[in-house]
């Protein structure tokens, strides 16, 4: 490629310059004294994450952050995988209707879906709207196309209908079928699905702040906090969002290929596209 | 009675019994995304006595918000057009690449950067691009070229830059499966046939390309119009978008009449329902070519 195709190379690389920049900037931004005024920076110091681990707001946006992620996996396998698992075996005239709920999410902003929540639950002295668990639910349909489309493609990809089959002639219940014969076979979808609804939740702020707010600081809106107070506690922020969000992009991958590599090479990249098109949601 | 149910489960004639196991998620769905946005299209021809009037939507050609969406389908469009042309290019200088290991290195880093986005994002420009952002400082030091003021990062262009960063990689997971589907027989063909690369394009690549690149194209319009952490971190709510807009009204910041927000919302969710389905009928066209 080198010789044969300058322009390809070039492209590549500033393609490459624009990517890493920007995030490579930031990671040296957060372990320098102070890069504002020069060239290079003056110095290397661990004192902005000593500064932002010391503030006893960090162990609590982060486990609020971490609490949701876990939640929204965990409410989102339980909801869709039973669902997605009966329609493929039983119903599958469903199929285009759940095909077209899980794409709905697409075309609904975050900011649109928080205006109706609140039309709809804000009233009231409960005021439903603006408690965690209502946004744990606005994050289940907010990333149902993330946990939903591995799923389905998983359960295409094993003969859901023969393992059922097989299994309840050996005597084995609905539950246990489900659990102990459908899961094991599927966990690559349910694993990288998962992990994307985790990070996806993880690094999200619009449906967090507009919902709850203050009630329940997360991570993002502590971010969007110091980028208006102190850029550099931002900065150790920002480096530990990102590495949360590359760390989990590497075992996604790494799963998705591990999982083609067990139901003989389906498209990945394909299936990696259409699973990144809906990553959008979270800008 | 019990075991009736069982035998019905298992042999799978009770048409209603199968649809039993769907409620848990079709009351989900209704409760938190069906319901809101009927209540939101209601609310919409509401007037603030509760009558039912138009008003609502007449309200939005004031230019506070013909000027928000304005703005809001430029820096869509602005950024789908430049992830698009920039997207397929590097799509395509990374399909030829020969080394399978670089090009995997390069997938993967497309794959990595499209997840970084909203408030960390915004964060890196301003390190890169900020008064004393670290490249800023670089081009006044080496070059002698001032960026600022014409330039900031909290303006329409800085938004730009950031949106376009991740438009471009997520297009070139987009495109990447539609040239792996130009076939090699139709390029051999062409060329045996006697055309040059250049009319094997214009010809055959492009048509073929076309309705995937115009569907990730409206994809990525979608993708920008809906954003909001992004802008919001970097602009505050002082630049006019129509999701900046109503967050603030979400928030309180401003107060307006509910009914105008509405309309508001459901306009918004008509055009990305418009380019939604848009985007669903030029896919199926190009999936035509790929078997």
């Amino acid at each position: 490629m080198k010789n044969r195709n300058p322009a390809g190379t070039v492209s590549i690389l500033l393609f490459l310059g624009y990517m890493f920049l920007p995030i490579l900037a930031t990671y040296i931004f957060s372990v320098a004294v102070r890069w504002d005024r020069s060239i290079l920076p003056e110095g290397l110091t661990l004192d902005w994450y000593r500064t932002a681990f010391q503030d006893r707001w960090f162990l609590i946006v982060f486990t609020h952050s971490i609490t949701l992620s876990a939640a929204t996996v965990l409410t989102s396998v339980v909801l869709i995988v039973p669902t997605a698992y009966w329609v493929h075996l039983r119903l599958p005239k469903a199929l285009p209707l759940l095909n077209l709920i899980s794409t709905l999410p697409f075309a609904i902003p975050a900011v649109v879906l928080a205006l109706g929540l609140i039309k709809l639950y804000g009233q009231g002295p409960l005021q439903l709207a603006r408690t965690p668990p209502m946004l744990v639910l606005a994050y289940v349909i907010f990333t149902l196309p993330f946990m939903y489309r591995p799923v389905a493609s998983s359960l295409e990809a094993v003969d859901v209908r023969r393992l059922t089959e097989a299994a309840q002639s050996l005597g084995a219940s609905w539950p246990r079928t489900l659990v102990q014969v459908i899961l094991p076979n599927i966990m690559p979808g349910i694993l990288s699905g998962g992990l994307l609804v985790f990070a996806t939740v993880f690094g999200e702020f619009t449906l967090a702040t507009l919902l709850v707010g203050a009630r329940y600081k997360t991570f993002p809106m502590q971010l969007v906090y110091y980028t208006r107070r102190d850029g550099r506690i931002a900065s150790a922020y920002s480096v530990i969002s990102f590495t949360v969000a590359w760390v989990t992009s590497l075992i996604i991958l790494w799963v998705a290929t591990w999982g083609t590599r067990r139901s003989a090479g389906r498209g990945v990249q394909g299936e990696l596209a259409s699973q990144q098109a809906s990553v959008g949601g979270t800008v | 009675m019990l075991a009736n149910f069982r035998s019905r489960l298992q042999t799978g004639t009770g048409g209603f019994w199968n649809w039993l196991p769907l409620v848990p998620f079709l009351a989900i769905t209704l409760a938190i995304m069906v319901l809101p946005i009927s209540f939101m299209l209601e609310g919409s021809f509401r007037s603030s006595d509760g009558l039912f009037t138009f008003e609502n939507y007449l309200q939005m050609k004031a230019p506070l918000y013909t000027q928000s969406f304005r703005n809001s389908i430029l820096l869509s469009g602005i950024t789908a057009l430049l992830g698009t042309l920039l997207g397929t290019a590097v799509g395509y200088f990374t399909f030829r690449i020969r080394s399978g290991r670089i090009k995997e290195l390069v997938i993967t880093l497309c794959d990595v950067t499209s997840n970084f986005s909203g408030a960390p994002l915004a964060f890196a420009f301003i390190v890169v691009l900020g008064s004393n952002g670290v490249l800023t400082l670089f081009l006044t030091e080496y070059f002698g070229w001032k960026i600022y003021p014409a330039f900031s990062v909290y303006s329409f262009w800085g938004l730009v830059l950031a949106y376009t960063y991740f438009q471009l990689p997520l297009m070139v997971l987009l495109v990447l499966p539609a040239i792996a589907g130009l076939k090699d027989e139709w390029r051999e063909a062409a060329l045996g046939l006697g055309a040059n690369a250049r009319a094997y394009w214009r010809y055959i690549g492009l048509p073929v390309l076309a309705p995937a690149i115009l569907a990730n194209l409206l994809l990525l319009f979608a993708n920008a119009f809906g954003a909001y952490a992004t802008a919001y971190t970097l602009t505050g709510s002082r630049f006019n978008l129509v999701t900046l807009q109503l967050g603030s009204l979400l928030t309180g910041e401003v107060l307006r009449d509910p009914g105008a927000g509405d309309a508001m919302g459901v306009l918004t969710l008509g055009l990305m329902g418009l380019t939604i389905s848009l985007y669903q009928l030029a896919s199926r066209r190009a999936r035509r070519w790929r078997q």
